[in-house]
């Protein structure tokens, strides 16, 4: 019952959050020079500040900062996310067609992080200090420093450029759920999950060492339980609880690193009609992704919170 | 890349209004700026006037800033290149100031930026007309708009610029037309205003399959006209075996795919709603125009099989008057009509009046009913033109298609010399200039001709709006031309396929008339499907080039150009195009007024320099300030205006320095050089 009441109230700060979050964001948008209209008139010689007046006074450029949120804002509660200015499209339609897209590259990298990361952890940990650790250590830092564009460069460079075993281009004329795509799915992937892999094996490795040292472990090793179901049946459990925090707030990053893979691999998501929306100061679709961005990455860490009581039933929450 | 600078012919719609002092106080004014600068604004510039109110002493070495955009690194390398050779005379300490791109725009929009007394540098893209390269820089009309940033507002000057292009003279004789654009080029190259640095070119990179290739200067035609021009016998198709070094027109093959890989998404395929230079490279596949061009921007009818002008009369914007309306104007310059504006009467000032008196298309109308217009040029069409749908084009399609370009995302360039289009019978139709004009030819027939069906289907149904012509409002675009869209992916992919109908196939190519080309000519693209895919990111626009998933490219970094062109597997397709960067030293500010300054300042320009070391040599020096491409329309004699100007652009840091002591000298300045 407590668990209800708390997942309710968590679904109800969603609400002042995504506020905040709007508030923030129009502002930040608001402040950064220029606006759609400069950005479709540019240096057009053509365009003299009259026509670029009426221009701004047909979208409601022309109005007070506060003025135009309250608008954007009362559209938005009737569920009307507004229009993209450079090409007349629903704002909605266009986030809805991205969408996908974002949350299959995102999911991949997310699942290829943890399938790296929790076994590498786990060997680093029970190896600690020997050979293995060091280089599995290494391996991470260097994941956590090497920026993702980079590394997207590297990898197409030479498993497709070199090698020839994958396409530059997403096979685009394929629906998203189709078996080549989760081929091709591998580079943007690893790009996307290789920081979070490097993070979670780092928080896997050290939780895991210091569960090791608990006195539950020497008991049950004094037992005589065979060490690696002390490992994977008791410590792992255990030591899964800052792992999960760490995924679920990794997700941020995760969404923030597809704006770079997404432009690198060509992949149209949100991240890179993200950027496409931020270089024309599309107001409308700068807000629109960042609540829906918003939204999955407080519901990720919704689901991290009640995955704790799961992994450990002494959490209660009251 | 993202930077949109455009730049497609025509002037200011204030072009003919007489010039002087007060005209360009109220130029000023328009542009949202008080009266706190009226120091400036008047006279030449080349006077000795004290322009600037700063009472700041002159003194030598001289504190200068150069300013540009950031986001263009290699116009930012270029800047400090500038900035190094002027610190080298020693008379100059100069710090170099960036931009973000919006915050730069805005900055020399300004019209106070020329007292500011900055040397702004700008990239802007011109086109064939020759105006393109000294009006938008020069005309007391634009500033506070696009891009007279310093101020320059000399009257002689606009007289100069407008007479090349307006008036029933030079509208009918192009060679008085290049006579004066010649006595502008050497006005300019004595009075400095500018320092063109310069000319960029376009870029085309592509594999051994695509033959017969040749680039446009202008991304937005590439495809279309690369794939078929009967202008300059023209032709590209496909063959995996051959090399395309060694083959021409008699080997031509039909069929094949080509896959291109372009730079952007398109905002739209509807024409008149989109202004970006992608949008309009997808729709030329598509839609086509009364008239085609060639590489030198000669104009050659097309959909209409002959065009005469058939009227040219003394009218100037002001003769509208009695047909305007008057309507309300806010503090801003919105003015508060649905309607089109066609004409603003030259007296009056959005920005400073309530109430100003306009022409829309209804008046335009009647105006040109009563005879009352300054050009009318006859376009005869071809019949049995078909649409897509099987539609047959008539005056009708034409009309309309003006009517649908009202109000829309290219209203401003298009109605800036557009005065009213009438169907004089089934296949004739005349357009009306609102000026004499000797862009006319080119700049009135501007328009993509659209098929009576979608624009029925848009003025019926509620649930579709103008710019909806796109497959993203599952309104597939209909033309006349070549190809025919299949199937669009946003942010993905296009897919042509070629247009079984088309009708210069079903007439064949020599019933052109103007055609003069080889028998073996094709009668129409050969290529039967185009694939487009969009690819912004450069890097990975190159590597799916070398990993064989795209056959062609362009718009990649000058860097990698070299590789590619040092490839067998490549090769790259260079042409002289219109972008071209520039300064403009703040002439309105001591000691800049002194014109021998400025002639320093363009003598301290290592243009040669600058294209090897910063453009990899992918651009040209700019040695006057017009590029090839504008040279049949605006010179007489290239050869000979290049030579009498490029001594005057040539680096010279000698003469630099004889010229900056006689103005130290003859002013009296502190100088401790």
């Amino acid at each position: 019952m407590s668990l209800h009441r708390f997942i309710l109230k968590r679904l109800l700060s969603i609400i002042p959050i995504l506020f905040g979050v709007s508030v923030i964001t129009f502002g930040l948008v608001y402040l950064t020079p220029g606006d759609p209209v400069d950005q479709m008139v540019a240096l057009n010689p053509h365009v003299s500040p009259s026509d670029e007046a009426t221009l701004r006074a047909q979208y409601g450029l022309d109005r007070p900062a506060w003025e135009q949120y309250l608008l954007w804002m009362s559209n938005v509660l009737t569920g009307d996310f507004g229009q993209v200015y450079s090409s007349g499209r629903d704002v909605s339609s266009v986030v809805l067609q991205r969408l996908p897209e974002t949350i299959v590259l995102g999911l991949f990298g997310w699942i290829f992080a943890l399938v790296i990361a929790i076994p590498a952890g786990i060997y680093a940990a029970v190896n600690k200090d020997q050979l293995g650790d060091t280089v599995s250590r290494f391996l991470a830092l260097s994941g956590i420093s090497i920026p993702n564009f980079w590394l997207g460069l590297m990898l197409i460079l030479i498993f497709s450029l070199i090698l020839g075993l994958f396409p530059v281009l997403p096979p685009s004329r394929e629906p998203l759920y189709h078996p080549r795509m989760l081929w091709y799915l591998l580079l943007p992937g690893v790009t996307i999950g290789t920081a979070a892999a490097a993070s979670i094996m780092r928080v896997m490795r050290t939780s895991m060492a210091e569960e090791l040292n608990k006195e539950y472990v020497t008991a049950a090793r004094a037992k005589g339980l065979p060490e690696r179901q002390i490992v994977l049946k008791h410590v792992l459990r255990n030591s899964l609880i800052s792992v999960v925090t760490l995924a679920a707030t990794l997700t941020a990053s995760i969404v923030a690193g597809s704006v770079v893979v997404e432009v690198v691999f060509n992949w149209p998501g949100l991240g890179r009609e993200f950027i496409m929306a931020i270089n024309g100061r599309e107001m409308n679709l700068i807000m629109a992704i960042t609540l829906f961005t918003g939204f999955f990455v407080i519901i990720a860490n919704l689901i991290a919170d009640i995955l704790y009581a799961v992994l450990d039933p002494r959490i209660r929450y009251e | 890349m993202s930077e949109k600078s455009y730049f497609d012919g025509a002037t200011r719609r204030r072009t003919l209004q007489a010039m002087g002092a007060a005209s360009v106080v109220s130029v000023t004014g328009l542009a949202g700026c008080s009266d706190d600068d009226s120091g400036n604004g008047n006279g030449n510039g080349n006077g000795n006037g004290n322009g600037n109110g700063e009472p700041e002493e002159v003194s030598f070495p001289l504190e200068v800033q150069l300013e540009t955009n950031a986001d263009n690194s290699d116009r930012v390398e270029m800047v400090e290149l500038v900035a190094a050779s002027l610190e080298d005379t020693g008379y100059f300490e100069t710090n170099v100031e960036t931009f973000e791109f919006n915050d730069f725009v805005a900055r020399i929009l300004n019209p106070e930026y020329g007292d500011r007394g900055h040397i702004g540098c700008v990239g802007l893209s011109g086109t064939f007309n020759p105006e393109s390269f000294c009006n938008a820089l020069h005309h007391s009309g634009n500033i506070g708009q696009c891009c007279n940033m310093s101020g320059v507002s000399d009257p002689e000057l606009d007289d100069m610029m407008d007479s090349a292009r307006f008036g029933i003279e030079v509208s009918q004789d192009p060679d008085l037309r290049r006579e004066r654009y010649d006595e502008i080029w050497h006005y300019l190259a004595e009075e400095s205003y500018s320092s063109i640095a310069n000319f960029s070119v376009e870029d085309a990179i592509m594999n051994n399959s695509v033959h017969g290739f040749n680039g446009w200067p202008f991304n937005e035609g590439l495809l279309s006209f690369a794939l078929y021009s009967p202008t300059e016998n023209q032709v590209t198709w496909m063959d995996d075996d051959a090399d395309p070094r060694e083959t021409d027109l008699s080997d031509v093959q039909e069929g094949g795919t080509l896959r291109v890989g372009v730079v952007e998404n398109p905002d739209s395929f509807d024409p008149p709603y989109s202004s970006d230079t992608t949008s309009t490279f997808v729709q030329s596949l598509i839609f086509e125009q009364l008239v085609t061009s060639d590489l030198e921007g000669n104009v050659y009818p097309w959909l209409a099989e002959s065009y005469e002008i058939v009227d040219v009369q003394d009218v100037d914007r002001a003769d509208y008057e009695e047909y305007m309306i008057s309507v309300a104007a806010d503090e801003e310059g919105a003015i508060d009509t649905t309607e089109q504006i066609i004409v603003v009467h030259p007296d009056d000032d959005p920005v400073g009046d309530d109430e100003v008196r306009v022409l829309t298309p209804e008046e335009a109308a009647d105006a040109v009913a009563d005879g009352v217009f300054g050009m009318r040029i006859q376009y005869e069409l071809h019949e049995g033109v078909t649409f897509h749908n099987g539609e047959e084009l008539t005056a009708e399609n034409v009309v309309r298609s003006y009517e649908y370009y009202e109000n829309s995302n290219v209203s401003a360039q298009t109605f800036d010399s557009v005065l009213h289009a009438e169907a004089d019978d089934e296949y004739t139709v005349s357009v009306y200039a609102q000026v004499p004009d000797a862009e006319a030819e080119r700049e009135l027939p501007g328009v993509y001709i659209l098929s009576t069906e979608q624009l029925d289907e848009i003025e019926a149904d509620d649930d579709l709006d103008r710019g909806d012509i796109d497959p993203r409002e599952d309104l597939t675009p209909i033309g006349t031309g070549p190809y025919t869209l299949e199937e669009f992916s946003d942010q993905q992919f296009a897919e042509y396929e070629k247009y079984d109908d088309y009708w210069v196939e079903e007439m064949g190519v020599d019933t052109i008339p103007w055609f003069d080309g080889p028998a073996e000519f094709p009668d129409g693209p050969v290529i039967d499907e185009i694939e487009l895919e969009f690819i912004p990111d450069d890097a990975t626009r190159s590597g799916a080039l070398q990993n064989d998933e795209v056959d062609l490219t362009y718009g990649l970094a000058t860097a990698t150009l070299d590789d590619f062109d040092a490839s067998d597997d490549f090769i790259v397709d260079i042409v002289e195009a219109g972008a071209y960067d520039y300064f403009q030293t703040p002439l309105n500010v001591e000691p800049w007024d002194d014109k021998r300054l400025r002639q320093a300042f363009n003598h301290l320009i290592p243009r040669e320099v600058i294209v090897e070391e910063v453009f990899n040599g992918y651009r040209n020096p700019a040695w006057t300030d017009i590029p090839e491409l504008a040279r049949g329309l605006g010179t007489a004699d290239y050869d000979a205006l290049e030579a009498e100007i490029r001594p005057t652009n040539e680096y010279d840091p000698e003469r630099a320095v004889e010229l900056i002591e006689e103005v130290i000298a003859d002013h009296g300045y502190e100088s401790t050089v």
